[in-house]
């Protein structure tokens, strides 16, 4: 190997592990910022909770979620880190409103996804996620069953598809984004037994491997998003079911919603002027 | 052409697998009220066996008596009775006009109690009160406690209170005469002043299924000693008991009557020994009953009540009582006065040793 050779791999070694991108004449800044969409949710939810009541409860679905994409640094134009958070609040009641439910939830997720940009201004994405939920179905009017626990931790897929396009000079983004949590673990109580006995120590037959068979839920967001320039903002439709069954108890949680959100600092699909010192990899589409 | 083919078929499959588990659903008609409510006792009440009850014979004697004019009000009166049947002070069906109750498990039996008689000639209107415990030192040196309900939580404070106060007594009587059960854990504060070590004071055992015979492995309950520092009671305990102590105060005398140093007096108790659970029918009304049973420590139901300790079974005479005469409280003076003081008058070490 000559001295021109070693001297050539030294430079394109650099090029790589570097940050910073070689571009003609000139270092690019690589810039991955944060997309953050912020959203809150109201809409219907039905709640069926055997351990609780055989009967179905329905009534109001409140959310608020946050949503935050950025690109990976070792493959930023395909590799997408994504972290999701979500608070839910439910007020239902059984079907001659003589008795009220209240429902609390919270999720974390995280996850990897890999992107591919199509023809046409469309783009997939798809990855895995690792995601925990806990929360709780209150009946108040219940003597020693009166909450039904839920919590679980599962690896979710997570995929999407999206299309940017322009109406007049509005940049618009629509997106329908899917999660199924695959396999995990959940909790549920044994058919009769107290929260007391719980309490006193007996966790036996508690937790659960899940699957898809015993734990199947579907969270799918229709979403479009209209890129103002500084700050966006996001419209769209949830449509979420959940279905449990363990040790004889059913549960299926069925809800539509109505999302919306902002986005600041915007998408990144308004024109601006070319910086010649940044290169923006934008997560979000 | 194939991502559509893949994703029709994954659908198919997610929705199929979404929707394997039906539960039944009921109309809201007299008679899809009445199936609903048999279902629900059929699936999770936990006495079946136990007072041996052929359901399906008592469901088919009562759902005969509904027909197409059965109005709501006899609705209610025919699922009355239908529970009735099960003989439990645990069951009750609840409508926005009436709920439904059992009380022959109390009303065939002798009250042996009277509280105006108590408070009369035993307190003389003077009594202390705290986390709705009376308390006093009676006659003949006997400290008396009275716990009406067990939906009253004590505080380990006034367990304190109440046993620095009357420590230099013969013996300690718990009187629970009338109390119809509360809250479970109350038991843990007063059962840990009387024991050293964890005890077993019984098992509880939950369905696993809606068979019959569907029940979990029992599960121990364990008492544990009230923690360092709290005041104890080491000496002689009787329980006042009659018909009327049921549910947790049924537990309650169970407990207690595994000590060595405890006599149960009175009469039998009123049993209520499986916690209730609550489901409800279409049309709202709302029915409890007997889900979980619990056993005492040498695995036998006590949804039957406790009988008194050999040769403690006393009753209370209406007519007695009401010349002012307690006759189970005063077999139960009788048989601590004549135990010695702790602390006879003049000698130190009292705080020491009940500490």
């Amino acid at each position: 190997m000559n001295h021109r050779k070693a001297t050539d791999i030294f430079l394109l070694l650099i090029a790589i592990l570097s940050p910073f991108k070689m571009s003609g004449e000139e270092n690019l800044v690589e810039q991955r910022p944060i997309v953050g969409i912020y959203s809150l949710e109201i809409g219907r939810r039905s709640v069926l909770a055997t351990y609780l009541s055989p009967l179905k409860y329905s009534g109001s679905h409140y959310a608020a979620s946050g949503y935050w994409t950025k690109a990976m640094p070792f493959n930023p134009q395909k590799a997408i880190m994504e972290f999701e958070a979500s608070v839910e609040w439910d007020n239902l009641f059984n079907p001659v409103k003589t008795a009220r439910m209240i429902g609390l939830d919270a999720s974390f997720s995280w996850g990897l996804s890999w992107r591919k940009r199509l023809p046409m201004n469309f783009q997939i994405t798809a990855g895995g996620a690792v995601e925990i939920r806990g929360g709780t179905y209150y009946l108040l009017r219940n003597s020693n069953n009166p909450v039904q626990v839920n919590a679980s931790g599962s690896l979710d897929i997570v995929a999407s598809l999206s299309k940017h396009f322009n109406i007049s000079r509005l940049p618009v983004l629509i997106t329908n984004r899917i999660r199924i949590p695959s396999l995990g673990i959940f909790f549920n109580p044994e058919y009769g037994e107290t929260y007391y006995e719980i309490y006193l120590g007996n966790h036996s037959g508690l937790i659960h491997a899940g699957w898809w068979g015993n734990n199947f839920r579907i969270d799918n967001l229709l979403s479009v998003t209209l890129d103002f320039g500084k700050t966006a903002m996001s419209i769209g439709y949830r449509y979420n079911l959940y279905t449990q069954w363990a040790n004889h108890l059913n549960t299926k949680v069925q809800s539509n919603s109505f999302v919306i959100g902002v986005v600041p600092g915007s998408i990144g699909l308004k024109k601006r002027r070319v910086s010649t010192t940044e290169d923006r990899i934008y997560s979000i589409y | 052409m194939k991502p559509k083919i893949f994703f029709i078929y994954t659908s198919f499959i997610i929705l199929f697998l979404a929707s394997c588990h039906e539960s039944p659903t009921y109309s809201n008609t007299m008679l899809g009220n009445f199936d609903a409510l048999t279902d629900i006792i059929d699936s999770r009440y936990c006495f079946f066996n136990d007072k041996d009850i052929d359901w399906d014979e008592v469901v088919l004697k009562y759902r005969n008596q509904i027909t197409s004019e059965t109005s709501t009000e006899e609705l209610f009166l025919i699922c009355s009775s239908l529970l009735d049947e099960l003989k439990d002070g645990h069951v009750n069906l609840s409508s926005k006009f009436s709920t439904s109750y059992y009380r022959n498990w109390w009303s065939d039996y002798p009250q042996d109690f009277n509280l105006r008689t108590l408070e009369q000639y035993y307190l003389d209107f003077d009594w202390y009160t705290t986390s709705g415990i009376m308390y006093k030192q009676l006659h003949d040196e006997v400290a008396y406690m009275y716990y009406p309900s067990f939906s009253n939580v004590i505080s380990e404070n006034s367990l304190d209170y109440i046993f620095a106060l009357m420590a230099n007594s013969r013996g300690l009587i718990i009187d629970v005469r009338n109390n119809g059960g509360g809250l479970l854990t109350n038991i843990n504060t007063l059962i840990g002043r009387f024991i050293e070590e964890p005890i077993t004071g019984g098992y509880i055992l939950h369905k696993t299924g809606p068979g019959h015979n569907d029940f979990s492995e029992p599960y121990p309950i364990t008492y544990e000693p009230s923690p360092k520092g709290r005041v104890k009671w080491r000496g002689e305990i009787v329980v006042l008991t009659n018909r009327s102590c049921f549910s947790a105060a049924n537990n309650f005398v169970s407990v207690m009557k595994g000590l060595p140093n405890v006599k149960i007096v009175g009469a039998k108790t009123g049993g209520g020994g499986g916690m209730p659970f609550t489901s409800e029918l279409p049309n709202g009304w709302s029915v409890r009953f007997s889900a979980c049973p619990i056993l005492n420590n040498n695995y036998e139901v006590i949804e039957d009540g406790i009988e008194p300790s050999p040769d403690c079974e006393i009753h209370a005479w209406e007519d007695e009582l009401a010349q002012g005469y307690d006759a189970i409280l005063e077999y139960a003076i009788d048989m601590l006065k004549k135990n010695p003081l702790p602390f006879p008058p003049g000698e130190p070490g009292d705080e020491e040793q009940n500490n």
